[in-house]
């Protein structure tokens, strides 16, 4: 069992999903800033000022490490940065998950209107997606202890 | 090794740095209605605690009377255009110094107040201006006829209201309807938030928003603002 989670070609297919998962999340996100804005705002947890820079630079983070994750580049970095987030976004969903307090999660973008019983039943789910892509994440970040931080073939060769 | 793994902060502050520029690129590259402000011009402090709940109040009763000067409820001056009072301003309430003449001195209304689709709908055909909070996009796709677009949450809203006032030059007393989508959509309020600030004192929020407009067949147009 062990060895089929480290797998070299398990590690792949982690890495992979984890970024391409990233990529989808951050490009809607990017394409509409203020939208993304609007859904962090929903979520009653930030001051004003933290508003702007957060909906603008969040996005983009994801897409470099997702991009980075999908490349193999700096991806032990990369996977941190990804957990680091995810782990921020399932407090965040948790904290109004547990106030009752029903918010469009914005992980993927603006979504439809919603009832808010809809809206809480999306939150749980988003927040069990956020759990597995942590394990992804966590499991990027074990199957690359002990490697070169630059798992390129060319650096895998070098050390 | 050793040195691989003491550089593994330094790469993330890498890829944070790169994410920085690119977010300061793109956003200087992005059209008005997909940009924001770095700093500020969010609309969101007032309605941090809450949609101006101590701004609101339930929609009057359609008859109620509009006050009138000479009841003492709101001594100002006779209207010169234009005139954004202080952010500081105090919300209006009868000013103490008021005749104790509860018989006929009304409450004063609260500037910010929720109304109906009929109230809205007498509104529009006495020619009150409306304003469309929602974003852009939604509004070029359909909106009550005549409106304004207002996005709160673009970055060009300022430049649109100053073409609203200009055009309509609305003095602090007359009313102003403003509407988004309704249901739990809070734009609206966030948008009467800014203009109270602004120093109008009669935002009038048509809460069922544009849907109810659609569904009772009122008018409405299509196209860019």
């Amino acid at each position: 069992m062990r060895n089929l989670l480290l797998h070299p070609r398990t590690a792949l297919l982690c890495r992979i999903l984890l970024g391409l998962a990233f990529i989808a999340a951050a490009l809607p996100k990017i394409s509409d800033p203020p939208g993304f804005a609007k859904a962090i705002w929903a979520y009653e947890l930030f001051p004003p000022w933290s508003l702007s820079p957060l909906a603008l630079l969040l996005p983009w983070l994801e897409l470099v490490c997702g991009l980075a994750l999908c490349l193999g580049f700096w991806p032990r970095a990369a996977a941190l940065w990804v957990a680091g987030l995810l782990v921020a976004f399932m407090v965040a969903l948790s904290i109004n998950l547990a106030r009752r307090h029903p918010v469009d999660c914005g992980c993927f973008g603006a979504t439809a209107h919603h009832t808010e019983a809809e809206r809480l039943e999306d939150m749980r789910w988003a927040l069990a997606r956020d759990a597995g892509l942590l394990l992804l994440a966590l499991q990027c970040l074990w199957a690359g202890r002990g490697r070169p931080l630059e798992s390129g073939p060319a650096h895998g060769q070098q050390i | 090794m050793a040195k691989a793994t003491s550089s593994l902060p330094l790469q993330m502050l890498a890829l944070a740095g790169l994410a920085g520029i690119a977010a300061l690129l793109s956003n200087l590259s992005a059209p008005a209605s997909r940009r924001l402000a770095w700093q500020g011009s969010l609309p969101v402090p007032a309605l941090a605690a809450g949609p101006s709940q101590a701004a609101l109040q339930p929609p009057p009763a359609p008859e109620a009377p509009a006050p009138k000067p000479d009841e003492g409820i709101r001594p100002l001056p006779p209207l010169a255009p234009l005139p954004p009072l202080p952010p500081k301003a105090p919300l209006p309430v009868a000013p103490s110094q008021a005749p104790p003449a509860p018989a006929v001195l009304a409450p004063a209304p609260a500037p910010i107040q929720e109304i109906s689709a009929a109230e809205a709908w007498k509104a529009f055909q006495a020619g009150t201006p409306f304003l469309d909070a929602r974003r852009s996009a939604d509004f070029a796709e359909g909106h009550i006829a005549k409106a304004w677009s207002a996005p709160v949450w673009e970055s060009d809203l300022e430049d649109r209201l100053f073409s609203f006032k200009a055009a309509r030059r609305p003095g602090p007393e007359d009313p102003i309807v403003i509407y988004c989508s309704g249901g739990d959509c809070k734009d609206s309020h966030l948008l009467a938030a800014k203009l109270l600030e602004q120093g109008y004192f009669r935002l009038l929020i048509f809460r069922e928003g544009f849907p109810a407009w659609v569904a009772q067949g009122r008018p409405v147009e299509k196209g860019q603002p």
